[in-house]
């Protein structure tokens, strides 16, 4: 036992944090004001728009025109801001969609897949004439949002019934509903008029209406995001969902049916991904094309962790997000950036949110 | 002699909440120094002070007669200053050695993790700890991964141990075994400090005793020359009252389970072939040590756990549930009182309103399925939390998760009560209570069975359960071995309690 015995000659002190010869410990914190919590968002976010800011100077965009091309020319010139409005709207449903699934932790990666669903069942309505012409808007959205839901369903059944990771399970149906996608517009649902692989054209009062020369696709999504808003603030299920999300052992025992909430949560957020491939098949082409759903999972990702899933806040971010795309394609067109800049910009800022939490969790005390 | 520890005129803030003002507090080398205190007294507070993961606002602490301010507790455990946290800081899917080279790093993994195994042999045998360091931490039980813990600070050179609550999770006999060992690290000649709220433990173990109250301390003294009554006013300021026995009144069975089994999901027998019945106005009290089946029968009684066959009978029913769910149980008047709250009561991360209003969302007391009228909400939380006495609460909006275990507990009964059930399951309903809110929560016991509720009370703690109960069941190995009537004989349900093993 000797050598073991307890020692008596403390160790010089060998601290780690110590920062230009300051040193600091960290603290976790218990709690922390909703105000503090917004400004250090709001620092970090400045902090992730200014390093885009200098990646952006260097790859050859004159600093003076960063402003002019993200600020002024996007929303000044009418047809950019019209493609910021329309384009606004797509981003607005992914997000809500994407926002709906997490508050029922179901981290739902079909978001692409769904989108696709929901065009088809739109382009099969359009295809086959079914309703009359006055109904055939609303019964093409309701197409959209029925196959979408149908579609994860059965990732929603797959976790609930066999505990199926459905982050696994989302993700890859993504490519069996491309893979479809790709056989309908090769196969039978190819142009008979131009031979190309993408679906007959929607006739007019299949496509959404233009308001005062703006696209009726906001509307939609605005209406839609008041609606997720009401529900998940003010109704039962909200509330319940609030359970479900914080902790889904306490919701159960409690007395919630955790299983009814979580799937209804899922079959929402298919509703949503599917509607916004319909917004975007309707608005874009007026057609099924291949690759209409790129990229918005990430975007519906992004939205709905930067706004916390908040819908109301999504709409914000989502309109943020809209301005840079357009400006990222003005970019490509004036100075030759990749449109992989902007991919580089969004996760800049993703980085920088995310540092955030760190000091939203944590206090900095110097030590003397 | 200078202490090896002493912290002078420390305070701490957190956001205008005063922690910590003026403790002091003094360990030497070779005592056992018990910390006493209330849930909330700052003990906890002080010794994360002492540790480094706080930054005292103001004061001063000196190790060996030398002042230090620490950065983190790296640096704290550089100086010789090891913390065995209540809730274990191990990574379960690595072994024993792994864990205790994560905390005390060398320069080659395989040349650390052959001698760390070869120090951990050592001193377990030593110690007596019987710890095998390629087990891995998950394996374990509480017992050994405590013993985990505290041979992790021995590696790291610890020479003030710091123990927050160590008998909290252990049986009466894993708690002796544990406390003996403690004191002969002490003969050693390193300071032992027992942060605790158990009196008992403090006159049995400690050398001295200093008490904290409201963020202060009331006094260091030698706990030999103090009886349990004076040491419980110096920690609660005032003596408490014993709950008055009333001759119980019952009536109809209210609850019967019967023939019920479950299996771990490791494939043990949990529960064999349990039956009993419970009165109207009847405490029934579940008493055997720990890990005998207690925590699969109140979550199969929740509805939380389904078992394998058997059949749970209320009453009002009229009918028999064999696999009831928590809202089929609940809308048949039952209430829980979980011994993990934060596992099965609260969500620690929602507020206090919405933690109370839960129970009464889906009746329809808040408004229809369309709209929840959160006034009507805010207006019960806040009664309920006066009628129950829920301290602590600055506003009604605050995360539950930020209520002491006492006041939590007492969140989940008023919440529960407020239906008036007629059937309540209460399991280990004091654990890590502090001595007046466990008072508060046996007198609550006691009031409903007055108001002719069924009372299941499942408790570990065997004087709780002598207290309480009309009737007494024993349990071990998963069946009731044997039953008393109330007043039962302390020495014959212990015997029962072991008699089995």
């Amino acid at each position: 036992m000797s050598e073991d015995a307890i020692s008596t000659v403390p160790n010089p002190a060998t601290s780690k944090r110590r920062l230009h010869g300051i040193r600091f410990n960290l603290e976790v914190r218990r709690d922390i004001s909703p105000w503090w919590q917004a400004a250090y968002l709001a620092g970090f976010i400045a902090l992730g728009i200014g390093i885009s800011a200098i990646i952006l100077i260097w790859a050859g965009v004159p600093a003076g025109d960063l402003i002019d091309q993200f600020l002024v020319e996007t929303l000044t010139d009418s047809d950019n801001l019209r493609s910021v409005l329309f384009q606004g709207a797509p981003f607005i449903l992914v997000g809500l969609s994407a926002s709906v699934a997490f508050r029922a932790r179901f981290w739902n990666l079909g978001l692409e897949g769904q989108m696709i669903w929901g065009g088809i069942g739109a382009t099969f309505i359009s295809i086959h004439h079914i309703g009359p012409e006055a109904l055939r808007l609303p019964i093409m959205i309701f197409a959209a949002a029925a196959c979408a839901m149908a579609w994860v369903a059965i990732a929603g059944q797959l976790k609930l019934k066999l505990a199926v990771n459905e982050i696994i399970s989302t993700l890859l149906m993504n490519y069996v509903a491309l893979n479809f996608l790709y056989h309908l517009l090769y196969g039978p649902w190819r142009d008979a008029t131009d031979g190309f692989p993408h679906s007959p054209k929607y006739a007019d009062f299949e496509r959404l209406p233009d308001f005062f020369s703006f696209s009726g696709a906001l509307p939609l999504a605005l209406i839609t995001a008041l609606g997720v808003w009401w529900l998940v603030s003010f109704t039962r299920f909200g509330f319940y969902m609030k359970f479900v999300q914080a902790s889904d052992k306490v919701a159960g025992a409690v007395g919630i049916p955790v299983a009814r909430i979580t799937l209804v949560s899922v079959l929402l957020s298919g509703a949503l991904a599917g509607i916004a491939g319909f917004v975007v098949a309707s608005g874009q082409e007026g057609r099924l094309i291949q690759n209409f759903s790129d990229g918005y999972l990430f975007s519906g990702i992004l939205i709905a962790f930067l706004s916390r899933n908040n819908p109301i806040v999504a709409v914000i971010v989502a309109m943020l997000v809209s301005m840079l795309f357009i400006s990222g394609q003005s970019l490509q067109v004036f100075y030759q950036i990749p449109f992989a800049m902007v991919q580089l910009v969004q996760a800049i800022i993703v980085i920088c949110v995310a540092a955030s939490e760190f000091l939203i969790r944590h206090r900095i005390h110097i030590v003397r | 002699m200078t202490p090896a520890l002493d912290l002078v005129d420390i305070r701490k803030t957190f956001d205008g909440f005063v922690a910590l003002d003026d403790a002091h507090f003094s360990a030497y080398a070779g005592e056992v120094h018990a910390l006493l205190g209330e849930n909330g007294a700052g003990k906890s507070s002080l010794m994360n002070v002492a540790c480094g993961l706080y930054t005292p606002d103001a004061g001063q602490m000196l190790i060996d007669g030398a002042e230090v301010s620490l950065a983190g507790p790296s640096e704290a455990s550089a100086r010789g200053i090891g913390m065995v946290h209540q809730h274990f800081k191990l990574v379960k899917p690595f072994t024993v050695a792994e864990n205790i080279l994560l905390a005390n790093p060398r320069r080659s993994f395989a040349k650390g993790i052959r001698e760390i195994s070869d120090e951990i042999r050592r001193r377990s045998d030593a110690l007596g700890f019987n710890i095998d360091p390629t087990r891995r931490v998950g394996e374990l039980s509480v017992a050994e991964q405590q013993r985990t813990e505290i041979l992790k600070v021995l590696v790291g050179g610890a020479r003030i141990l710091i123990l927050d609550e160590p008998t909290a999770v252990l049986t009466d006999q894993e708690a002796e075994t544990l406390l003996t060992t403690v004191r002969g690290i002490a003969a050693q000649g390193a300071a032992i400090i027992l942060v605790t709220h158990k009196l008992a433990d403090v006159k049995k173990f400690a050398d001295r005793v200093t008490v904290m109250r409201g963020g202060k301390t009331v006094a260091t003294i030698d706990p030999s020359t103090k009886t349990t009554d004076e040491l419980t006013e110096l920690t609660v300021g005032a003596s408490l009252p014993l709950p008055a026995r009333t001759p119980g009144h019952f009536g109809r069975r209210r609850i019967e389970v019967i023939n019920l089994r479950c299996t771990r999901a490791d494939g043990h027998i949990a529960l064999e072939d349990a039956s009993f019945y419970v009165r109207a106005g009847e405490i029934y009290g579940i008493a055997g040590v720990s890990g005998n089946g207690q925590s699969e029968l109140a979550e199969a009684l929740m509805g939380v756990r389904t078992p394998e066959s058997g059949l749970i009978q209320i009453e009002d029913a009229g009918e028999a549930v064999s696999a009831a769910s928590p809202a089929r149980m609940r809308a048949l008047g039952a209430a829980f009182i979980p011994a993990d709250r934060y596992s099965y009561a609260l969500a620690g991360s929602l507020s206090i309103t919405e933690n109370f209003a839960v129970g009464g969302v889906g009746t329809g007391r808040y408004g229809s399925w369309a709209h929840l009228r959160q006034s009507a909400m805010k207006k019960d939380a806040e009664e309920a939390i006066g009628a129950f006495d829920v301290q602590g609460v600055r506003t009604l909006s605050q995360k539950a998760a930020l209520l002491s275990g006492g006041n939590a507990q007492k969140l989940v009964i008023a919440r529960e009560f407020s239906r008036s059930p007629n059937v309540i399951v209460a399991h280990s309903p004091s654990r890590g209570l502090d001595a007046r809110a466990t008072a508060a929560v046996h007198s609550r016991l006691m009031s409903a069975r007055e108001a002719g509720a069924a009372v299941i009370l499942i408790s570990e703690d065997l004087d709780e359960a002598l207290a309480l109960s009309d009737r007494i069941g024993v349990m071990t190995h998963g069946r009731l071995v044997a039953e008393f009537d109330a007043p039962a004989d302390r020495q014959q349900v212990g015997r029962a309690m072991v008699g089995h093993v």
